[in-house]
């Protein structure tokens, strides 16, 4: 071969190289990258008021006289959209204002028998007042516009009447003009759908016993079992999302007979088209800011707290604590027993078929799929071996960690024995021709010199046992419960919660920031772990080189 | 390279050793320092002796009847061609072999008239007795110190100044001490080829041994640092029975005042080592040092 072309391919070999380096980073800001982002967004984010609510009241931390003030700033920007809708209600909603109407007659009457007037003057107040509620109520029934005219007309003339100046039939008249005036804009014959679709908009607003709402209950709103439906929008991203949701309705139709249905938006104030609620649609979203006061937030705590409803508030300290406690009780396993293994088939065992069989053995217990191990660690740890030692058969971490110490124990295995090997030969004959025992040779020269190959299988399992979910599935861990208090007792995990939250239920479509925000953590966690084991090596490693 | 063509005289070796030196050999040894005024071939009953001894890989024959003597306090070398069993005879007599699986050993190879092949052999006692130098040099990626004192702990010796003492006395013995006692504390990786060796010298002197084994100690090693080596040699050959396997036959001719010639597994000749350069009885032999084979 001549030498251009030897240069050339040594070039593209190069060039090659540098690309798949490339390549490989890319790929890692690709994996890690949409993770990194979406999972900062559980620390990083806009808070809002209710954010800061749900702070002081769950977590006692806040700076309570700041946020009263504050807390009543925004309850005078809703102010306005509660008027708005009461007032629309008062338009819509027929058995509320027929019992209201009823209410009214059977005050009125209560408060004419407390004045003590004539008997004859009561008799003809009262049968006043029960024409009025009857012509209301007809009114409210009706849906002939000229009919609910003629009645309200009728109610709002006995408005002057001296007798009812000062009393609570005052409010008949208040009653029957705004619902005129919301009849007057409305088609009486969908009076239903209006009905529906307010309910829509206050669900929107003021959450439901089981959906958060933008604002979240209203003042007067007796308190709700979930923490999650007790306050609004905590988060300025999830205000967003539900302001769209507000401003647009989305309906399924067909867009031609027997095509699938498609989804289809639509402005929701056209649903409220010219009627007292319409402002509400320009309202909100011009004064969110002031309703919601959002502030750019760094929720550090997110790595310390407990959560609240399934992880919907709150962060992640019980499962990093779960985490870690499996990480170190597994190691404390895998370690041992895998250096030992690796050790007998360095040293002590000679070539023959169990070897081999051993080895494929090892090796096909590496590929095995890690569910299989956890239904082993449920058969094997918790139902077998437990009861025979005694313990209670439950799961817990330690049936957790042995589970994933024997999940990863071919890779210590295969690690340490590697390292081992590459010990040279000279240090082992030079330690025996001093006079030390294979055992002591082992110990004193070889485990040192191999250290840092073991050290890279402790890195390898330890990320594997940090981060594998389907072992501990059945063998110790929980989606909720309390701190582990030893390690008896099952435990959460991160792994295991983002699992449990992509599988659980809606909640991880409501708040995937925590998701991200778990998975992030255990990447930070698994990274800060291995950070320790590579400096620990390095610094072995350099002590063995001499430097 | 030291001009020094030929091997330096026990008393000139034991005139160079400083005081402390002598006080190690007394402390050290259970035997008493060598008297000054009788040379070292004087000495008669031999360290180490093996009749008929023969070892095995397998089938395949590694020594084959080797029957010679070792005297004691003299430097005695072993040559010949490559894979004639030089260092298969000398790993015997510490039973390094051992190591290899499938070995089987015939006939009797006694040190200080214990049979080495024996199952009642304590290996560690024989070891500490028969140190070894390696062909490459090999100090434990440990400090200097602890190269050293890593004999006399598996002795026993825990007290830090009697581990101090043995070091200091096997570091000076192998003429290392004013290179490294400075640093004790350092990586004995860090030091040069040369020092290495010294080193590991020093460390099998720190077992107190009677007998020192070398691989090809200067194989990997440039002149300067040979050179120093070979003085070593001469230093220590008023001590202790020394054995060197060589390919070098200058370096034979330079240390060693006895010589055996091995040839395909067999013991060829073994006489004094002028005779085996100048005079030998056998024409093998004649033929390698002369350079006409091998």
């Amino acid at each position: 071969m001549n030498l251009g072309i030897r240069r050339t391919l040594d070039r593209v070999f190069t060039g090659l190289t540098g690309a798949s380096i490339v390549l490989l980073m890319l790929v890692l800001v690709a994996v890690l990258g949409p993770m990194i982002y979406r999972g900062s967004g559980a620390v990083l984010f806009g808070g809002t008021i209710e954010f800061r609510k749900m702070q002081r009241d769950l977590f006692n931390r806040a700076d309570r006289a700041a946020l009263e003030a504050e807390i009543a700033e925004a309850d005078r920007a809703r102010q306005v959209v509660y008027d708005m809708i009461d007032r629309f209600k008062k338009g819509i909603d027929i058995a509320t204002m027929s019992s209201e109407a009823r209410e009214i007659n059977r005050e009125y009457g209560r408060e004419l028998r407390y004045r003590d007037v004539a008997s004859e003057e009561y008799t003809e107040a009262r049968e006043v007042a029960r024409i009025i509620r009857d012509k209301l109520e007809e009114a409210f029934s009706s849906q002939d516009i000229a009919l609910i005219r003629a009645n309200v007309a009728e109610v709002l003339a006995q408005k002057d009447e001296a007798r009812f100046k000062g009393t609570v039939a005052e409010r008949f008249f208040s009653l029957a003009t705004d619902f005129l005036d919301a009849a007057e804009h409305i088609d009486l014959s969908h009076y239903h759908d209006y009905l529906v679709a307010l309910d829509e908009v206050e669900v929107i607003l003021f959450g439901s016993i089981e959906h958060p709402g933008l604002l979240g209950p209203r003042p007067n709103q007796s308190a709700r079992p979930l923490a999650m439906t007790s306050y609004g929008a905590t988060r300025w991203d999830r205000a967003q999302a539900l302001l769209d949701r507000l401003l647009w309705a989305e309906k399924w139709v067909e867009k031609e007979p027997g095509q699938p249905l498609v989804k289809a938006r639509s402005p929701r104030a056209a649903l409220f088209h010219d009627t007292a609620l319409e402002p509400l649609f320009a309202y909100v979203p011009e004064h969110l800011n002031e309703m919601l006061r959002p502030r750019f937030t760094v929720y550090w705590q997110f790595f310390i707290d407990d959560n609240f409803d399934s992880h919907y508030f709150g962060g992640v300290g019980p499962e990093i604590i779960g985490t870690l406690l499996i990480t170190v009780v597994g190691m404390l396993f895998v370690v041992p027993l895998g250096v030992i293994s690796a050790a007998y088939l360095v040293e002590c065992a000679s070539e023959g078929p169990i070897m081999r069989i051993l080895r494929m053995s090892i090796n096909t217990l590496a590929g095995v799929p890690s569910i299989v191990f956890g239904l082993f660690g449920l058969a094997f740890f918790v139902l077998f071996l437990f009861p025979k030692l005694g313990f209670e058969p439950k799961a817990c971490i330690l049936a957790a960690s042995l589970t994933l110490a024997v999940l990863t124990l071919p890779v210590m295995i295969r690690a340490s024995e590697e390292a081992i090997r590459t010990v040279p030969r000279s240090y082992k004959e030079g330690s025996l021709a001093l006079g030390a025992s294979r055992f002591r040779t082992f110990v004193t020269v070889t485990f040192p010199a191999a250290l840092p190959g073991i050290l890279t299988g402790v890195i390898l399992s330890l990320s594997r046992i940090a981060g594998e979910t389907a072992p501990i599935l059945f063998t110790g861990a929980v989606a909720m419960g309390p701190v582990p208090k030893s390690i008896f007792d099952p435990t959460r995990t991160l792994s295991y919660g983002s699992y449990d939250m992509a599988v659980g239920d809606r909640l991880a479509m409501m708040v995937p920031h925590n998701q991200y925000g778990m998975v992030l953590t255990l990447i930070v966690l698994i990274l800060v772990l291995n950070a320790v084991a590579i400096v620990l090596r390095s610094r072995v490693f350099k002590k063995l080189k001499g430097h | 390279m030291p001009e020094k063509d030929k091997p330096m005289p026990a008393t000139a070796a034991y005139s160079q050793a400083t005081k402390s030196d002598i006080r190690m050999m007394v402390t050290l040894g259970s035997r008493s320092a060598p008297d000054s005024k009788s040379p070292p071939a004087a000495c008669v009953c031999p360290v180490i002796r093996s009749n008929g001894f023969s070892l095995y890989y397998g089938t395949k024959a590694g020594v084959r009847d080797i029957t010679m003597d070792i005297h004691p306090c003299t430097v005695t070398s072993i040559i010949g061609p490559s894979g004639c069993g030089k260092s298969t005879f000398l790993r015997s007599i510490n039973r390094m072999n051992d190591l290899i699986p499938h070995v089987r050993t015939e006939g009797l190879l006694e040190v200080d008239g214990q049979n080495v092949y024996d199952k009642r052999t304590n290996l560690v006692n024989l070891r500490q007795q028969v140190g070894m130098v390696f062909q490459k040099p090999n100090p434990f990626p440990k400090s200097i110190f602890d190269n050293i004192a890593y004999g006399p702990r598996l002795q026993g010796i825990r007290r830090k100044e009697e581990l101090h003492h043995i070091v200091e006395q096997s570091l000076k013995a192998a003429a290392i001490w004013d290179e490294v006692k400075d640093d004790l504390r350092k990586s004995a990786l860090a030091l040069s080829g040369g020092q290495q060796q010294r080193l590991c010298i020093a460390r099998a002197l720190a077992t107190r041994p009677r007998v020192l084994l070398m691989d090809e100690p200067c194989s990997a090693l440039d002149p300067i640092a040979t050179g120093r080596i070979e003085d070593l040699i001469g230093q220590l050959q008023s001590t202790y029975t020394i054995v060197i396997v060589t390919h070098n036959m200058q370096q034979a001719a330079r240390v060693s005042e006895r010589a055996a010639f091995f040839c395909l597994g067999e013991l060829i000749e073994y006489d004094r080592t002028e005779k085996i350069f100048s005079n030998p009885a056998k024409k093998q032999t004649e033929d390698y040092v002369t350079g006409r084979f091998g």
